[in-house]
């Protein structure tokens, strides 16, 4: 043997530690399903296998199935299974705190301490002989961030230390060592070692080669059988995780422990195993031999010897963090699993789709009942992000079925506000939306308000203005037509792209408003606010574009919005429609929009019908950009239409829009109170007088003006 | 069935004799490699195939001698060793899994740093070959999402199956030797996998795709 390494200190390549996502993953299950605040120690199992790599060592690993089943998947997970040869069981203890501060105060000399001394009992009891895995203890100490989902740990593989240290006589590659006799012998009885399930996964063990330079492998406690036996060269064999050729791993550190106060050896032969693609490679595999002197007072079972063991984190003694906040925030998966189908959807269909120009609109949405409530869904499912629902009711017991943003809880005690409760739904659904809701009523024509409530009903203006300004699109969804008579003035006085859904007993109708009469023409295409209300100073009191500004939803009537709900029935006022209609109303209201945002004319664009031969743009990947979808149930029929803007609309005619910007909410205060002046002020009293003079017949015209072109599909 | 008439899908239980076959193969023209383990659903009848721990040894980096608060928690031991560096090392996973719904095979994986820390999708990139990047740039199909694995229940890196039937369709029509003996099921993987692995740098060696073409 050579002796040139002399009096080297043999020093241990430490165990490293490698943690699965599914580790965390289950351990966070637990905390918050079975642990909750329990923080006693939990027993754990880890898993390793000798090296098999000439560069990387093996490194003990934890798994889901290292941690106790959770109650919620139940024997879905099969348990930890003995005998897988790449899944050696090495047992441990987990200490998980509950806060970071008891994290970092935990006593770690006292657990590593404890761990040790349960090491140093197995070798005393001889269990450690039964069971060699028990020599290959480890500690975890961890806290889980649930909320940032993060998890601070420190692994520690108690090591007795044997004081004076072992010395280093040899240490070679097993193949330098042994004849080629030997070398193929012990690869196959290596091989046989490894492949039977009865010890693949015993990583202690003894090397017996006799006489005959035959090779065998037999369980540690078996040396006491052939120590006797003066012809067998022993060694002592463990599955070393480690790829150094110049240093052996760390599990044997207890193997010479146990060696050193079992059977007092002063020299010992030992073998690092290492493989390579499942075979026994006695070129990595290393043959070594060390020189131990029993330290004072081994072999008495009350004084365990000093261990060491916490792991460095990249050469420093502090603990590790791992963050799986991408993998598992729900919020930050719902939103990429949205993401994929829009971008899907873009891949496959719409290459033109901008996802951007959606996640930033912000919608307004006035009314929170069927309406509201889908075309919120059907904008979040758009990628729309920013949605604010403005509605002053509160959930009512016969809401939920047909407001789909509603449950029965939303109605106990009197019923949440519709704004408040639809907003805690859409979090729910898709966690990434900025919804907010504003509890508030809709000042409305017709309406008159007290004195003692004008100062309020005209905050409510204000704010409404306000929102209105601050939002790039607006749905009118309420369920009456006065109530959509200020936003759709307010739309108009800003330009704003503003869509209008309404519902009969078996019929809607689906529109987007024209741009303001005072917005810039058409070849401007400007969209960007700040252009706009410069243009706004410049306001001409009549439409530059004459009457090819498409029109509002109160361009069509001859008379000023009143109070609609006054000497009706219950079943007029409840708007009772048949529940289909909403959600295919809002659908509808919501494609509209992409529509406009997805047009190169956006809110300019011209009012298109089917098979209409004047347009170009039925190329557009999205299809036809109509002005008006009128549906019926009854005939399960639906129609584009054109309409254009009124002269004398008393909601979006310059007349309308010039006399607010220039008396504002007294103007408002004024249109309220008396219905009749928005029909005097636009004209409209005197066409219904010259009108009746000829008898017209309005019944089944109202709808249907002049330039109305209507075409059923 | 014949080439032209075929979709390109195949069903479960071709996918399941696919899978073995493929996995037979790949012990028989990549002994270095670790072996594509067949792994049974503890769910259904089905279950997917594993490649696990590829591992990619990247260069050793010393350890940064940053000033931080160390904690003592044990006295030194001078049979410690200490390292002052350490390789860089990177862990790939590879599943196939059958989508029901394509009728195609789909490759999840993911990768992890030694520690077990999950690498993000653009951290993956950065490690994967050149001509990966130049796939995953400009192909259509090579859409790549983080979906819940459907075994697992954590969120695993997916290619997505949209176009899988329609190039494998091509690619058994363009390869004369397979478009004229019929579609043959055993090859699927193989070939499905030469296209799929170039996205995640996972090559099939060229005697594995010819020894399927001069075996059948």
């Amino acid at each position: 043997m050579e002796g040139n390494s002399g009096k080297s200190i043999l020093q241990f390549a430490p165990f490293q530690s490698s943690v699965d996502e599914g580790f965390w993953h289950r351990l966070s299950s637990l905390k918050l399903n079975k642990f909750g605040i329990d923080d006693s120690p939990i027993l754990i199992t880890g898993f390793y296998a000798p090296c098999s790599h000439s560069q990387v060592s093996n490194h003990l690993t934890l798994l889901a199935e290292s941690l106790p089943l959770d109650s919620s998947e139940e024997s879905s997970v099969p348990a930890v299974s003995r005998g897988n040869r790449n899944r050696c069981s090495v047992p441990g203890i987990l200490y998980n705190t509950n806060t970071v501060e008891s994290f970092h105060a935990l006593d770690k000399q006292g657990l590593l301490k404890a761990e040790a001394k349960k090491i140093w009992e197995d070798i005393q009891n001889g269990k450690a002989l039964e069971d060699t895995a028990v020599l290959s203890r480890f500690l975890l100490i961890s806290f889980a961030d649930l909320k940032k989902w993060s998890f601070h740990y420190w692994f520690a593989f108690p090591a007795l230390v044997l004081d004076p240290p072992a010395t280093l006589v040899n240490l070679k590659p097993a193949s330098q060592v042994f004849s080629v006799e030997v070398a193929e012998s012990l690869s196959a009885a290596f091989n046989d070692w490894r492949s039977s399930s009865l010890t693949a996964d015993v990583p202690f063990f003894l090397v017996v080669i006799d006489s005959n330079l035959h090779a065998t492998i037999k369980h540690l406690k078996d040396w006491e059988t052939y120590q006797s036996a003066a012809d067998h060269k022993l060694l002592f064999g463990f599955y070393d995780p480690c790829h150094l050729p110049n240093n052996p791993g760390w599990p044997l550190r207890n193997l010479l422990a146990l060696i050193c106060s079992r059977w007092d050896l002063k020299s010992v032969r030992f073998l690092c195993y290492r493989e390579t693609r499942g075979f026994a490679d006695l070129g990595l595999s290393l043959v070594g031999e060390a020189q131990i002197t029993a330290p004072q007072g081994w072999g008495t079972l009350h004084s365990t010897p000093n261990a060491v063991g916490w792991e460095l984190n990249k050469g420093r003694k502090v603990p590790r963090c791992i963050s799986l906040a991408k993998s598992m925030d729900p919020t930050r998966l719902a939103v990429s699993a949205a993401d994929l189908n829009l971008k899907l959807m873009r891949w496959r269909a719409l290459p033109s789709l901008n996802l951007n120009t959606l996640s930033s609109l912000k919608c307004l949405l006035l009314g929170a009942g069927t309406l509201g409530c889908q075309v919120a869904r059907m904008l979040m499912a758009w990628g729309v992000r920013k949605i604010t629902l403005v509605d002053n009711g509160r959930v009512a017991m016969s809401n939920p079925l047909r407001q789909s943003l509603y449950t029965l809880d939303d109605c106990l005690n009197g019923g949440e506000f519709k704004a408040a409760a639809a907003v805690n739904s859409l979090k729910k659904i898709f966690p990434a939306v900025e919804a907010e809701g504003v509890v508030m009523a809709i000042p409305m024509p017709g309406h008159p308000v007290p004195s003692q409530e004008e100062q309020s009903v005209l905050d409510d203006c204000r704010r409404l203005h306000d929102l209105i300004d601050s939002h790039d699109a607006v749905f009118l969804l309420t369920d009456t037509r006065e109530s959509r008579w200020l936003p759709s003035l307010l739309c108009a006085n800003t330009n704003k792209i503003t869509i209008t859904a309404a519902l009969g007993f078996d019929s809607f109708l689906v529109m987007r408003h024209g741009a303001g009469p005072c917005s810039s023409s058409h070849d401007s295409k400007s969209e960007d606010a700040n252009a706009l209300s410069t243009e706004m100073n410049n306001l001409a009191l009549t439409d530059r574009n004459g009457g090819h500004r498409l029109g509002c939803y109160f361009c069509n009537d001859v008379v000023a919005p009143i109070d609609s709900t006054a000497n009706r029935t219950l079943d007029q006022q409840c708007t009772v429609t048949r529940p289909g209609l909403a959600p295919i109303a809002s659908a509808l209201a919501v494609e509209l929009l992409v529509g406009i945002l997805h047009h190169p004319d956006g809110i300019f664009a011209e009012g298109e019908i089917v098979n209409s031969s004047n347009n170009g743009s039925s190329e557009q990947p999205l299809g036809i950009l109509p002005h008006q979808i009128r549906g019926s149930l009854g005939q399960f029929s639906q129609m584009t239409l054109v309409g254009h803007s009124s002269d004398s609309c008393t909601a979006c005619c310059s007349i309308v829009v010039s006399e607010y910007r220039k008396r504002g909410m007294e103007f408002i205060l004024q249109a309220i109170n008396h219905p009749t002046y928005l029909e005097d002020l636009t004209g409209l009293t005197e066409l219904m007088k010259s009108a009746s003079t000829f008898q017209m017949d309005w019944d089944d015209g109202t709808d249907d003006d002049d330039d109305d072109t209507c075409v059923e599909i | 069935m014949e080439v032209l008439l075929w979709d390109g899908t195949l069903s479960s239980h071709d996918f399941h004799v696919a899978a073995r076959a493929f996995t037979e193969n790949w012990k028989q023209f990549n002994p270095t490699l670790p072996p594509w383990i067949w792994v049974p659903s503890r769910l259904s009848e089905q279950g997917y195939l594993s490649l696990e721990k590829i591992c990619i040894v990247g260069s050793s980096k010393e350890h940064e001698q940053k000033d931080v608060d160390e904690e003592e928690p044990e006295p030194v031991d001078n049979a410690t060793l200490v390292e002052t560096s350490s390789p860089q090392v990177c862990y790939y996973d590879f599943h196939i899994l059958y989508s029901d719904s394509y009728r195609v095979p789909v490759l999840y994986f993911r990768a992890y740093c030694i520690d077990g820390q999950p690498l993000a999708w653009d951290e993956i990139e950065k490690v994967l070959p050149a001509c990966s990047a130049k796939v995953l740039l400009e192909s259509k199909w090579t859409f790549i999402t983080q979906e819940e694995h459907p075994h697992l229940n954590r969120p695993w890196y997916k290619l997505h199956p949209c176009g899988t039937s329609e190039w494998m369709k091509l690619l058994f029509l363009g390869d004369e030797s397979l478009a004229k003996k019929g579609v043959a099921f055993e090859q699927y993987l193989v070939s499905w996998l030469s296209v799929v692995g170039q996205v995640v740098g996972l090559r099939i060696p060229f005697e594995m795709l010819n020894h399927h073409k001069s075996c059948n």
